[in-house]
């Protein structure tokens, strides 16, 4: 009975095994997240094969490859990339900045937590597109406006979750520090930033998704360049392959920066001292 | 007793469709229209007043065709999106939208004008522009790819300035009188809705389209769906017949009040309203014709838009316009001698 029992256990705990070769596994890592694009762009194919979205609505991805490379080629892209990217990155730093030092206040201190937290619950509540008009009158449309909105979005996942992650941290690592009295800013760099660095990280990521949402907003409402600005202009042109060039650049974009961002926690989390 | 008198009234609408079927009635018309992006289910032009004096509803009396107007805000872009989703029949929209749905294989054929509509220039009230000469240099919102922007070359044109002369910013209404508001711009080109700005004090006017006549006008056609077209075509007929009738009840003068009461239900201010058609015949903006001046409007915009690469193809005009339906109707109602041929610069022709 026992042995059975044991022999189940085993084959269990086989797939985490490290005795297992790891070459499958990373082609399991690599291949599976493109299964479901791949089962999209079929249904894609199909659907504009056999009509059954007009092809202004949805064109045959073929179409929107062509665009693709036609943009890209006469530099349409990179021009409008790189303007968003500004403005990702001016709003994106400011955001971060000011989210981190607002959150590590609410996080270490109960009296910025008594002044602010309500107020910042409250503001956190309104979404970025409700505070454009009155931006919009305040500071125009130049790029003060789109950086604002982006650096607001940026903020808000930020300070939320470094907030979090500082009060999370266990009573126990905090009476240590105390117990070995630690100045507060010895404490706080081997104490308090390793042991909440995931849950800030995880807001950084957040922060900067909600970046390219933010933009893309802003680029849409009120711009004359930009990847978003360019979405809008296909669809004023009718010309939906623009847009769907537009949705792949961001969401490419997107997910190359979140991996840098990964790349980033992985190699400060080897740097700083454990805690396990 | 109940489940008899159900079962009749089963079969006797029954007969009825099957009727309506023999015809070659559709169920129902679907109109779409800009909207004036004040969320009214109204519009304006020849459209609303076919819809409120219930010009087209009359075609149809008798028959089991209900009929309904959707108003659109997002205007020209959204109406091509409507009509590629199989949403609409009929639609009164833009000059340039229509061209850039015609040109990515919209299947629309142009039945009818819906007349024009002033084109003003208004500018931040401390700022000396007097007239669009003065833009030079200055930073300019117009909407991009709506008849606007046509409209807004076509002035800079006419004032020997080019698009290199001013910065262009492509801002939709409602974030253009913020912009102006804010300074951010000096000035917007826009339609009549442009006015409230002024009546509030925040904008002065430096250019109507009045300034140099229809060819500067804002424009833009009622189309038809092809299939519905080949489908229907006495229920096309009668559309067109309506929205005749309707441009030839606008033309007299005596209707104007009521026109303009019927067209502020769209959002627009009186005041406005009254001051766009200030000085001109109803009768000649609602000219419902499509005549060489018509399509010669059109070859320009088509020009246009292949230059600013709004376009990437040409638009056969020959394919694409449908003048027997509105010539059939000033025939049958008697109005062919109601609205002159007009020439390419829009002068009536003799005879």
């Amino acid at each position: 009975m026992t042995s059975h029992t044991d022999a189940r256990l085993d084959a269990l705990a086989v797939p985490a095994s490290p005795a297992r070769p790891r070459a499958p596994r990373a082609w399991r890592a690599a291949l599976l997240p493109l299964l479901l694009p791949a089962l999209a762009l079929c249904a894609w194919q199909l659907a504009a094969s056999q009509g059954w979205v007009a092809p202004q609505i949805l064109p045959a991805p073929e179409r929107v490859w062509t665009s693709f490379v036609e943009l890209l080629g006469n530099g349409d892209i990179a021009a409008n990339f790189a303007v968003s990217l500004h403005r990702i990155g001016l709003g994106f730093l400011l955001g971060a900045a000011l989210g981190l030092a607002t959150g590590i206040a609410l996080g270490v201190s109960d009296t910025v937590r008594d002044y602010l937290d309500p107020l910042l619950r409250a503001l956190f509540a309104i979404p970025s597109i409700g505070w454009i008009p009155i931006l919009i009158l305040v500071f125009g449309i130049a790029e003060t406006l789109k950086i604002l909105i982006i650096a607001k979005a940026v903020f808000v996942p930020i300070v939320i979750n470094t907030a979090q992650g500082i009060r999370d941290i266990p009573k126990a690592h905090l009476e240590t520090a105390r117990v070995l009295r630690l100045r507060p800013w010895t404490r706080f760099i081997r104490v308090i930033a390793p042991a909440s660095l995931g849950p800030v990280f995880s807001g950084v990521r957040l922060g900067l998704g909600h970046a390219f949402i933010a933009l893309i907003v802003v680029e849409m409402l009120a711009a004359t360049e930009g990847i978003g600005y360019m979405m809008v202009w296909g669809r004023k042109q009718f010309q939906t392959d623009l847009v769907i060039v537009g949705m792949i650049v961001v969401g490419l974009a997107g997910f190359a920066l979140d991996r840098a961002l990964l790349a980033v926690e992985q190699a400060l989390n080897r740097k700083v001292p454990s805690h396990g | 007793m109940r489940f008899i008198r159900y079962a009749a009234a089963v079969v006797v609408s029954g007969l009825v469709a099957a009727g309506a079927q023999a015809q070659g009635w559709p169920e129902q018309v679907r109109f779409g229209g800009f909207g004036q992006g004040f969320g009214k289910p109204y519009g304006l032009a020849v459209l609303a007043i076919a819809q409120g004096k219930g010009f087209i509803a009359d075609e149809f009396k008798g028959t089991p065709v209900k009929l309904s107007f959707e108003y659109f805000t997002g205007t020209g872009p959204a109406i091509n999106e409507a009509i590629a989703n199989r949403r609409l029949d009929f639609a009164q929209y833009g000059s340039l939208p229509n061209i850039v749905g015609r040109a990515n294989g919209l299947p629309t054929r142009i039945v009818t004008s819906y007349g024009y509509t002033t084109i003003f220039g208004v500018a931040r009230p401390d700022l000396p522009v007097k007239s669009f000469k003065d833009l030079k240099g200055r930073r300019v919102a117009v909407a991009k790819g709506t008849v606007l922007h046509w409209a807004f070359l076509k002035a800079l044109e006419g004032n020997g300035l080019t698009l290199k002369d001013v910065t262009l910013l492509d801002l939709a209404t409602a974030d253009q009188l913020a912009a102006l508001t804010a300074g951010s711009v000096d000035a917007v080109i826009g339609s009549s809705v442009l006015l409230s700005l002024r009546d509030k004090g925040l904008a002065k006017v430096f250019y109507s389209s009045h300034d140099i006549g229809p060819k500067a006008a804002g424009f833009g056609a009622i189309t038809v769906t092809e299939s519905f077209e080949q489908r229907y075509p006495e229920a096309t007929q009668r559309v067109v017949r309506g929205l005749v009738r309707a441009a030839e009840w606008l033309g007299h003068e005596e209707n104007r009040e009521e026109a303009l009461r019927i067209w502020t239900r769209s959002g627009v201010p009186y005041p406005a309203l009254r001051d766009e058609y200030a000085g001109v015949a109803l009768k000649d903006v609602f000219n419902p014709r499509i005549d060489t001046f018509f399509v010669s409007q059109y070859r320009d915009a088509v020009a246009f838009s292949q230059e600013q690469k709004l376009i990437r193809s040409g638009i056969d005009l020959q394919q694409w316009f449908l003048p027997r339906y509105v010539d059939q109707a000033l025939d049958q109602l008697g109005l062919q001698g109601n609205w002159p041929r007009r020439d390419a610069n829009g002068k009536p022709l003799e005879g």
